[in-house]
C-alpha cells in the first residue's frame, strides 16, 4: 500500500520552477532513495511534503489523507518526520531536550514521559551522555541527534536529508545500519543522498530528480545505467 | 542547594510583603513604582523568549488604564474589578490583533507593535465623550483612598502573579515550545509545534498582564490621559531592565527592574532627566559586554566553575 502519493506536485519560487509535475508513490515500509544533481529539487520536494512550503499545484496524499493544505506541525503529528540537510540543533537546549521537543509536541507526551522516550531513542541510536551542549557535538553526533529528534515525533515515514554527508567510511557504515534498524521498526524511510554507495546498499528503489522533474525511477541497478540519469549527472556527450 | 534556593525565595517574599511595616511612605511609593516596572519587564521578557520583540507594552498598558478608569467612572464598577477588566480588555484586543500581526516576525512585528501603541493613543485622544479627549479622565479619589500600604500590596499582588506565571511557563511545555520557536521556527514546526498558536497565546497573556498593570497605575495615580498612560517609557525602561538583569529568565527581569529602578530614582533626585542618559549608557554597556545580562553572565560563570 502506498503511504505517500504526490499528484502533479509543482512548486514555483517566483519564476523559477523548483518542482514540475512530480508524481511519486512511496510504499509502506520501503526504503526509497531520492537522488539528483545539486539544485534538482530534492530538498524542495522534502519541504513541500513536510509542509514547510505549500505546493503551487498538485496534491499530496499521506496515509490515505489529503494533506496538501495542512500546516507543517499537523503533518508532523500525522507521522511525517524529517531531518534537515544542514543540521539545525536548537542551541539553547541540551541534546536530550532537543530530542524531547519532538516527543512533547509531535506525540503530545507530558514532560516526564517525553524525557523517558527521548532517553530511549538516544540509547537506540547509541548516543551517550545525553545532557550535553549541542554546540559541541561531532558530525556523527549531530546527525544522530537530528534523527533522534525526528524519531521522537513517532513518525511512520521519515525523510533523511543527506544524513551521511560529512561522515567517514566507518561512520557511514554505522549510519546505514541505523537506518536499517529504523526501517525494521516499521518506519518507511526516504533517504536523500549524494553518496551512491549508500543508495546502492540501502534503498529498495530510487527516484531520480533533475530540474524539478522525475527523470527515472526503479531499483538502483536499473536507474544507474539509465542514459538520461547519466547525462543529468555527467552532462550530454558531445 | 535546591532547598537553599527555596529559602532565599521565601525570605524575599516575606521581605516584600512586610516592607510597609518598616519603611516610610516615600520608599513604599518608590517600591510600588519599581514593582509595576518589574511586572512590565517580565511580560516583555516572556514574549522575547519566543524571539519576538514587542514595543507594544505602552499601548496595552494604556488600554488597561483607560478601561479601568472609564468602567469605574461611567459604569460604577468596583475599583478592583475595573482593574481586572483593564487586563481582560488588553488581553482580548491583543488576541484579535495578534491573529493578524503575528503573521509577522521579529523586526516587522516589533515595528507594528510600536505603531499599535500610537494608534491606541490617537483613538483615546479622539473620542472625548468616552476618554475625555486630550485631557483624559481624572478619578475623584485614588484607590483605597490613597492608603500607601494597601496600594503597595495591590501592586505586589500583580507582581507576584506575574512572577508565578513566568515561572510556570519556564517549567512547563511552554518553555520548550518558545525556546524552539526562538532557536529555529522551521524546526519547531517540523517537531509538531503549533507556532502561531503559541505566539498568539503568549502575546495575549503578556498584554493582559500589561493591561492589569495599567489599570493599577490608573487607579493609583487617579487618572488616564493620552500622554500619561501611553508613555513610551513603559516600553523603554522595561527593555533596559530586562537587558540589564538578564533575558530569557524570571530572575533576570526581577533583578534588573530592582537595580535600574532604584538607580533611576536616586538619579532623578540628583539631576532631573539625567536618569535617561544613564539608561542609555547602561543599555550600551550591557549589550556590548554582557549580552545575557547579570543573571545570564553569573549563571555562565557558575556553570564553568562546576
Amino acid at each position: 500500500m502506498a503511504i505517500l502519493k504526490t499528484e502533479d506536485v509543482t512548486r514555483y519560487f517566483g519564476g523559477l520552477i523548483a518542482l514540475k509535475n512530480v508524481n511519486i508513490e512511496i510504499m509502506e515500509n520501503e526504503i526509497v532513495g531520492i537522488i539528483g544533481p545539486n539544485g534538482a529539487g530534492k530538498t524542495t520536494l522534502t519541504n513541500v511534503i513536510a509542509g514547510v512550503y505549500l505546493p503551487t499545484n498538485g496534491r499530496i496524499i499521506f496515509s490515505g489523507q489529503d494533506i496538501t493544505e495542512l500546516p507543517a506541525h499537523r503533518r508532523c503529528r500525522l507521522g511525517i518526520g524529517r531531518t534537515f540537510q544542514l543540521a539545525r540543533p536548537l542551541g539553547d537546549m541540551n541534546l536530550l531536550e532537543n530530542v524531547m521537543v519532538g516527543a512533547l509536541f509531535g506525540q503530545g507526551l507530558g514532560q516526564r514521559k517525553a524525557r523517558e522516550r527521548a532517553r530511549e531513542i538516544c540509547e537506540f541510536l547509541g548516543i551517550e551522555e545525553v545532557e550535553r551542549d549541542v554546540t559541541r557535538l561531532t558530525a556523527l553526533e549531530i546527525k544522530k541527534m537530528e534523527i533522534s529528534h525526528a524519531l521522537a515525533t513517532q513518525p511512520t515515514m521519515l525523510f533523511l536529508d543527506e544524513v551521511m554527508a560529512g561522515l567517514n567510511a566507518d561512520e557511514t557504515m554505522e549510519m546505514i545500519e541505523l537506518v536499517r534498524k529504523i526501517n525494521a521498526r516499521g518506519i518507511t524511510v526516504v533517504v536523500i543522498e549524494h553518496v551512491m554507495r549508500v543508495i546502492r546498499e540501502l534503498t529498495h528503489r530510487v527516484v531520480v530528480l533533475d530540474w524539478g522533474e522525475v527523470i527515472a525511477e526503479g531499483p538502483y541497478e536499473e536507474v544507474s545505467t539509465n542514459s538520461q540519469v547519466i547525462s543529468a549527472y555527467l552532462g550530454e556527450e558531445e | 542547594m535546591r532547598n537553599w534556593r527555596y529559602l532565599v525565595y521565601a525570605l524575599a517574599v516575606i521581605v516584600f510583603m512586610t516592607l510597609p511595616f518598616y519603611t516610610g511612605v516615600y520608599l513604599l511609593n518608590v517600591a510600588g513604582y519599581i514593582l509595576i516596572f518589574m511586572t512590565l519587564t517580565l511580560t516583555w521578557d516572556m514574549l522575547l523568549r519566543s524571539g519576538q520583540i514587542s514595543f507594544g507594552i505602552y499601548g496595552f498598558f494604556g488600554v488597561g488604564a483607560y478601561t479601568a478608569v472609564i468602567t469605574f467612572l461611567d459604569a460604577g464598577v468596583y475599583p478592583l474589578f475595573s482593574i481586572f477588566l483593564g487586563g481582560i480588555s488588553a488581553g482580548l484586543i491583543a488576541l484579535v490583533i495578534g491573529l493578524v500581526v503575528l503573521q509577522l516576525r521579529q523586526l516587522y512585528f516589533a515595528i507594528v507593535t510600536l505603531a499599535l501603541g500610537g494608534i491606541f493613543m490617537v483613538v483615546a485622544r479622539n473620542i472625548p465623550e468616552l476618554t475625555g479627549g486630550p485631557e483624559g479622565r481624572v478619578l475623584p479619589s485614588t484607590i483605597f483612598d490613597g492608603d500607601p500600604t494597601k496600594t503597595y500590596w495591590l501592586i505586589l499582588a500583580v507582581a507576584f502573579l506575574t512572577v508565578i506565571i513566568s515561572n510556570l511557563f519556564q517549567k512547563s511545555r511552554v518553555h520548550f515550545a518558545v525556546t524552539s520557536i526562538r532557536d529555529d521556527e522551521i524546526v519547531a514546526r517540523s517537531s509538531g509545534i503549533n507556532v502561531f498558536k503559541y505566539l498568539v497565546f503568549l502575546f495575549s497573556v503578556t498584554s493582559a498582564i500589561q493591561g492589569l498593570a495599567g489599570g493599577v497605575y490608573g487607579h493609583i495615580y487617579g487618572f488616564a490621559s493620552p500622554e500619561g498612560s501611553f508613555d513610551l517609557n513603559f516600553v523603554l525602561l522595561p527593555m533596559a531592565m530586562a537587558l540589564l538583569g538578564g533575558i530569557y529568565t524570571t530572575l533576570g527581569p526581577v533583578i534588573g527592574a530592582m537595580l535600574l529602578g532604584s538607580i533611576s530614582e536616586f538619579l532623578k533626585l540628583l539631576m532631573p532627566y539625567g536618569h535617561l542618559l544613564v539608561y542609555g549608557i547602561i543599555i550600551i554597556v550591557v549589550i556590548l559586554f554582557f549580552p545575557r545580562g547579570i543573571v545570564g553572565t553569573l549563571a555562565k560563570r557558575f556553570q564553568k566553575k562546576r
